[in-house]
């Protein structure tokens, strides 16, 4: 596991402590057609860490300086019907998670939802950047 | 003819040394400037203009040339600050503090990597000036641009 998602998943799991939503440190993969976060409602899954290096600064001797961007995903799927009281929170919260990913550039989060039958599904991306 | 390629790191580098020698490519105890984003040689011709009565177009004769070395880098924490040991005084100083202290260097700029038969480098002496570090939250690192004052001529040297 990346150090990043490990510590991601850390973090969650101590901001979403005393909520209605837990943390798992499995990849949010398909079992019988269905995804965990489908199938597990109410269980925050982190996937697996996206790297991309681009060069930030080309220089005459070949030292380059290049910019690392990591982007990891993170999906909850929860009841559409009868939202959670405190789901305010738990967004702000796993939001906030990104703080624990510290010698950044920049670290940012954002999320969008799904809405298919009666289940909504929470999708939080991550993206950090740092210079190597 | 040919151009001259500049396809590796070890081509198109500045050197700096206190004394000539050491300020050759491949001197010994040279400081090779490191994480240049660009070098340019400027050796500018000064020029006076006149008129005449008798032409409709002005006439023109060369004054003494203004030469200079002119770069961007990224900084390197140890050759801006300085190493504080070694033979060579502006990597043991820095060279923010030799700018400072106005000290004479010697230079040379190899165009290809200067050390190969009928390979090119320019070399010559001059002053430190130019430093302005600049960091923002968008550059993510220090940059700065630097500038030698030539001090005298260019010499051009075609490795023999």
């Amino acid at each position: 596991m990346s150090v990043i998602r490990s510590n991601l998943i850390a973090q969650l799991t101590a901001n979403l402590n005393n909520s209605n939503v837990s943390v798992s440190a499995e990849l949010p993969f398909e079992s019988g057609g269905n995804t965990l976060y489908d199938k597990n409602m109410k269980t925050l899954y982190v996937d697996e860490e996206q790297i991309s290096q681009d060069t930030l600064y080309p220089v005459l001797d070949r030292t380059n300086l290049n910019l690392n961007t990591s982007t990891l995903n993170a999906f909850v799927t929860l009841d559409a019907k009868t939202q959670l009281s405190d789901i305010n929170s738990i967004i702000s919260n796993v939001l906030n998670a990104k703080s624990v990913i510290t010698n950044t550039i920049t670290s940012e989060s954002d999320y969008d939802t799904e809405i298919v039958l009666d289940k909504i599904t929470y999708t939080f991306e991550f993206r950090f950047e740092k210079t190597v | 003819m040919a151009v001259i390629n500049v396809t590796s790191g070890s081509q198109a580098v500045l050197t700096l040394g206190n004394t000539d020698a050491m300020s050759l490519p491949g001197g010994s105890d040279a400081l090779v400037i490191p994480l240049m984003q660009d070098v340019t040689l400027s050796a500018s011709t000064g020029s006076t203009r006149y008129s005449t009565l008798d032409s409709s177009s002005s006439s023109a004769f060369t004054t003494v040339n203004e030469n200079s070395v002119s770069l961007n880098m990224l900084l390197d924490g140890t050759v801006f600050f300085g190493a504080g040991s070694g033979t060579n005084t502006i990597t043991n100083k820095g060279l923010l503090e030799t700018s400072k202290d106005k000290t004479e260097i010697f230079w040379s700029v190899a165009f290809n990597e200067g050390n190969t038969t009928g390979e090119y480098y320019v070399k010559g002496k001059g002053f430190l000036s130019g430093l302005t570090p600049t960091a923002s939250i968008d550059a993510a690192v220090w940059v700065t641009p630097m500038e030698i004052i030539v001090n005298g001529e260019i010499t051009k040297v075609i490795v023999s």
